[in-house]
């Protein structure tokens, strides 16, 4: 079975789930949200983002591993591309946002309050970089670029499967746009994450964040490729993936989700050390009012994988692996969560409370609205539909074209790899 | 009990020759004294039955006590021994511990590995152990027989079977 | 059982070699008496060396008084130099363990000697912080051990001791991991050689034999040692990146130094491998095993770390404007266009405008751009160091003790000592030992050697 088949139950079980998250969208907006409806638009933009960003370093991965000569993942390459069409939706939803500024759908960015940016130095300093026109047009041209290349790569690959044996032209070809991409991807993705994420604690900045979200969307995109994989081969799909290749991409769970952790505690450490007021006030607010997602975030994301994969029989045990990469995979939405959820709700008490400090209510009120402390069924119920939406696409994409592509250049290594 | 070994080897100039060999050498029951090369040949493993080494479970376990070693002994400095505030941290400051811990972790774990290897393999500064032939760390790969262990007619038929270049005999000190 | 190699890469071994060829190429440097070439690098390296311990010896004896150091400017050539070649060091392990892991085959040509570079380097590397200490004959303070006179005092929180944790560290672990791969080479140096050279290798070989459980677990360890030194050689560079980061001095105060500082450790060491490679293939005759296609694959590495400095350096910038914090602006403004304007440009062109060139396949294959490349970045990763340190110190917190530094003749003369150092030791490694990983080459033969791949392959498998 070369073809991947969406079959009807399957296409109906995710119609199903995208039917879950409109559902508690529309609820969360009518019934479960504060008068700005901060709850609705930031869990828009927590999946939102979370989802784009995994599509995104599909396509980098992909052109990553062309540029080094990669030729174990070849096997299943069509399913790391398939993952990059979201970038799609992605356009479409970050789109939203960007109309919703102007016309206030939406106030999960304090800078783009006017009112508040005529009073607040800091905020008028950065309104180059952080206003509604560029958040608007910036991000379509960026992700238009992202979605240029993506489409650019993918038709290469699939124009390599009708050419003549021992021709590498398209792959020559390939190979510069990857090469290309690599650090277009390196500035642009720190351009948007400092745009969409970090801006939302707009007084607030550190140079490793970009970096930092970026790992974490790589993990993320693992986990998920581990996910799907063993899935299709459930199905009776990809006979040709085996143990080895998995192995390895229990591996690349393993080594990337240390990766995430050296970088959050480079971030971490270094703002707790220096201490300054400025800085300490991110993880301060993280720390004490969302304390089991603030050591949660560490022990989900870094001690769970950790040592559920060190041993290299523990990465080639399929349903303990699939098991770590789905824990790993919610660990990395909740770390999104983390990220964005207090700033919004910072935002959202300025703007209605006036001016009262966000430390202050919070420390005040040892309690946090619905859906800001801790996931609640509706971020849930979110999270599920935009998931389903994701895979949806996913599948869609990947029953266009051969599962196993026949002309890859490695395609033979792949076949036979060997950890 | 110790005693001078007979063997036997013949020399291969070719590493498919030699799994060949081993291949034909374990048909015919034959007890295999070892088989040496000038790299790592691979497939090889499998053949001879060898098991997966167990260096990787000394080493996690090297690396738990240095990691214990550095946190404890920190922990025990600076809320015991000479505690001190340092730039107004509390006394117990475990994000500080982190880069040493880590580090004893890594030395720990690698020097015990690299010892263990060289214990175990009977190797070691000054360690002379008696090698079949000067090629084998050229471009020849060894199989070898003991002569108490194995037929030798039998021995000198699979070595004569497989192509092998050049068959020796020699003693060597157990 | 050889794994199929895709047809599409070029071989890593050129001409037609078996494996005893392997061996007579590789070993030959170390049989033969000293040519030309070696004895022309290696006597300035010498007068080098003996300049620079002249120099220690100048500072030990009268004092650290002797460098042109002030009390704003406290930290300067030393400490510039001390990250330079730390970073240089870096290469090595980078090369052996985590293209080892990545199954980079072209690793095996230019490992055996990147591991023996940083391992001089790290030498090179630990003196100054020695040296800067002023009294070097109390340098067992900072060694942490149970003793009489009092409790243990040495500060656990401190960066500055997490630096001596983590550097001798990497210099065990590197030495543990060099020369447990040096020993089957050693072994075959020993197997040819007779008489007192036979003894000699005999006791450095360790009692190598080459069976098959010992090449079984040499392999398993190598494997687990470079998956420890991988996160090993990102926390070095890290934990020298926290020496600045966590103070609160604008312009080291910046959360992105970790991962920063370790890509521009990997682009400088490699520039260094470059350039060392370079002299050595022509020097010991290894065109055929370190070729154009090592040479691309190292340029390509730089590009990209060249690059990934790059958008650091810009992120930097960028955060410095947006932070919206003056004295963080000041410090980028006072780099750009203060009194030390030229190392700031200088930096800004060798290290991300010259990898830029490396985009092009011709100057990535050409051994005359590359060599010139390498060392101008070699330069601009020097000046990267003296920006952060030197014109960050020069302005600071108060304008009145803003200050001017440039080096005494006794720093000069120590930087050049360890020039002296790092070439002796090199020089002197190629002729003691294999400066290419004899079995690794033979190793890979089949699968990258110019007669099984590659346009030219005669033998199909």
């Amino acid at each position: 079975m070369n073809r991947f088949e969406f079959s009807g139950k399957l296409r109906i079980t995710l119609l199903i789930g995208i039917g879950i998250g409109l559902l508690s969208m529309i609820l969360t907006y009518f019934i479960g949200d504060d008068d700005l409806n901060s709850r609705f638009w930031s869990n828009f933009l927590h999946n939102s983002s979370f989802f784009t960003g995994i599509s995104l370093m599909a396509v980098f991965f992909i052109a990553a591993s062309v540029t080094a000569w990669a030729g174990w993942y070849v096997v299943f390459k069509r399913l790391w591309e398939s993952f990059s069409i979201f970038l799609f939706a992605g356009l479409i939803l970050m789109t939203i946002l960007g109309i919703g500024n102007y016309f206030q759908w939406h106030f999960l960015y304090h800078w783009a309050d006017d009112g508040s940016v005529a009073h607040d130095a800091v905020l008028k300093g950065k309104s180059a970089f952080l206003n509604k026109n560029w958040y608007l047009v910036g991000g379509l041209l960026i992700m238009g670029i992202w979605i240029f290349f993506r489409q650019k790569m993918r038709r290469l690959s699939i124009m390599e499967e009708k050419q003549i044996m021992g021709d590498y032209s398209i792959h020559q070809k390939l190979r510069i746009y990857s090469a290309v991409f690599l650090p277009i991807a390196g500035f642009s993705s720190a351009a948007m994450i400092w745009l969409w994420l970090m801006s939302l604690d707009a007084h607030w900045y550190s140079t490793l964040y970009a970096w930092y979200t970026a790992s974490s969307w790589f993990v993320a995109l693992v986990a998920m490729v581990i996910i799907t994989l063993l899935f299709l081969k459930k199905l009776g799909y990809y006979e040709q993936v085996t143990d080895e290749h998995i192995h390895d991409l229990g591996k690349f769970l393993f080594a990337f989700s240390v990766f995430w952790a050296y970088l959050w505690f480079s971030q971490f450490m270094l703002i707790w050390y220096a201490n300054v007021g400025e800085e300490t006030v991110y993880f301060k607010i993280r720390k004490d009012e969302y304390s089991w997602l603030f050591y949660g975030n560490v022990v989900i994301n870094f001690v769970v994988p950790f040592f559920a994969l060190i041993a290299n029989s523990f990465k080639r045990h399929k349903l303990w692996l699939v098991i770590i990469s789905a824990v790993v995979f919610v660990g990395h939405w909740l770390d999104f969560f983390l990220m964005i959820k207090p700033g919004v709700l910072h935002t959202a008490h300025e703007l209605i409370g006036h001016g009262i400090e966000n430390e202050e209510v919070l420390m005040h009120h040892h309690h946090l609205p619905a859906g800001f402390g801790f996931p609640g069924l509706f971020e849930v119920g979110t999270f599920i539909g935009f998931l389903s939406l994701f895979l949806f696409l996913v599948f869609s994409s990947l029953g266009k074209a051969g599962l196993v592509s026949q002309a890859d250049p490695y395609i033979e290594e792949s076949l036979h790899h060997h950890v | 009990m110790k005693r001078n070994k007979e063997i036997i080897f013949g020399l291969y100039g070719d590493e498919q020759d030699l799994l060949a060999a081993v291949k034909s050498a374990k048909d015919r029951n034959l007890e295999i004294y070892d088989v040496y090369s000038p790299f790592p040949v691979h497939g090889l493993d499998p053949l001879l039955g060898l098991r997966e080494s167990r260096l990787h479970i000394a080493g996690f376990l090297y690396g738990l006590t240095g990691a214990l070693i550095a946190f404890l002994g920190m922990s025990w400095v600076f809320t015991r021994d000479w505690p001190i505030i340092f730039g107004g941290k509390p006394y117990w400051s475990v994000p500080a511990f982190v880069p040493i811990v880590f580090e004893v972790t890594v030395l720990l774990s690698a020097i015990g590995m690299t010892i263990t290897f060289f214990v175990v393999s009977g190797m070691g500064f000054g360690v002379s152990n008696e090698t079949l032939h000067d090629s084998i760390t050229d471009d020849k790969f060894c199989l070898a027989f003991d002569k108490a262990e194995a037929d030798e007619a039998t021995v000198r038929q699979v070595l004569q079977e497989s192509n092998a270049e050049q068959v020796h005999e020699k003693m060597i000190k157990a | 059982m050889i794994a199929p190699v895709s047809k599409i890469r070029e071989p890593l071994v050129y001409g037609h070699k078996t494996y005893h060829q392997i061996t007579e190429d590789l070993v030959a440097p170390t049989e033969k008496a000293p040519s030309l070439s070696w004895m022309l690098v290696f006597i300035p390296a010498l007068v080098l060396l003996v300049f620079g311990v002249f120099s220690i010896y100048w500072t030990i004896y009268v004092g650290i008084g002797t460098w042109n150091l002030n009390k704003t400017i406290n930290w300067g050539w030393d400490i510039t130099n001390f990250v330079w070649w730390i970073g240089i060091g870096h290469a090595g392990t980078l090369i052996s363990a985590i293209l080892l892991l990545f199954r980079q085959k072209w690793r095996t040509g230019v490992n055996r000697a990147a591991e023996a570079m940083t391992i001089f380097a790290v030498m090179c590397a630990g003196l100054f912080p020695l040296i800067h200490m002023g009294r070097i004959w109390d340098a067992f303070y900072i060694m942490p051990y149970l003793n009489t006179r009092g409790p243990v005092w040495p500060n656990f929180n401190s960066p500055l001791l997490w630096d001596v944790f983590a550097i001798s560290t990497y210099l065990i672990v590197s030495l543990l991991f060099w020369y447990t791969g040096l020993v089957p080479d050693l072994a075959t140096i020993r197997d040819r050689s007779a008489g007192l050279r036979k003894k000699i290798y005999d006791f450095f070989s360790l009692g190598w034999t080459g069976a098959a459980k010992h090449w079984q677990r040499w392999e398993y360890l190598s494997l687990i040692l470079a998956g420890l030194a991988t996160p090993l050689v990102l926390s070095v560079h890290t934990i020298v990146s926290f020496d600045f980061a966590t103070s609160v001095i604008p312009g080291w105060h910046t959360t992105i130094f970790p991962p920063y500082f370790v890509a521009g450790a990997v682009f400088s060491g490699f520039a260094m491998v470059q350039t060392l490679m370079l002299i050595s293939r022509k020097v010991l005759n290894f065109e055929q095993y370190i070729t154009l296609n090592h040479i691309e694959s190292m340029n390509k590495v730089i590009l990209t770390t060249g690059s990934i400095v790059g958008v650091a350096y810009l992120t930097e910038l960028f955060i410095s404007w947006y932070s919206g914090y003056i004295y963080e602006q000041f410090a980028f403004f006072n780099r750009a266009l203060g009194p030390y304007w030229w190392a700031y440009f200088g930096m800004m062109f060798a290290n991300v405008v010259s990898p830029q060139f490396f985009w092009s396949g011709k100057i990535r294959r050409s051994v005359g751009w590359t060599f010139f490349l390498s060392i101008l970045i070699n330069i601009g990763m020097w000046f990267e160091r003296f920006v952060i340190i030197v014109s960050t110190l020069a302005r600071d917190f108060l304008p009145s003790s803003w200050s001017f530094y440039s080096p005494s003749w006794v720093e000069i003369g120590i930087y050049l000592g360890t020039f002296g150092l790092f070439f002796t030791m090199f020089l002197l490694f190629t002729r003691v030992a294999p400066v290419i990983a004899i079995a690794e080459v033979k190793h890979i033969l089949k699968t990258s050697g110019d007669q099984y791949v590659g346009k030219d392959a005669e033998i199909q498998h």
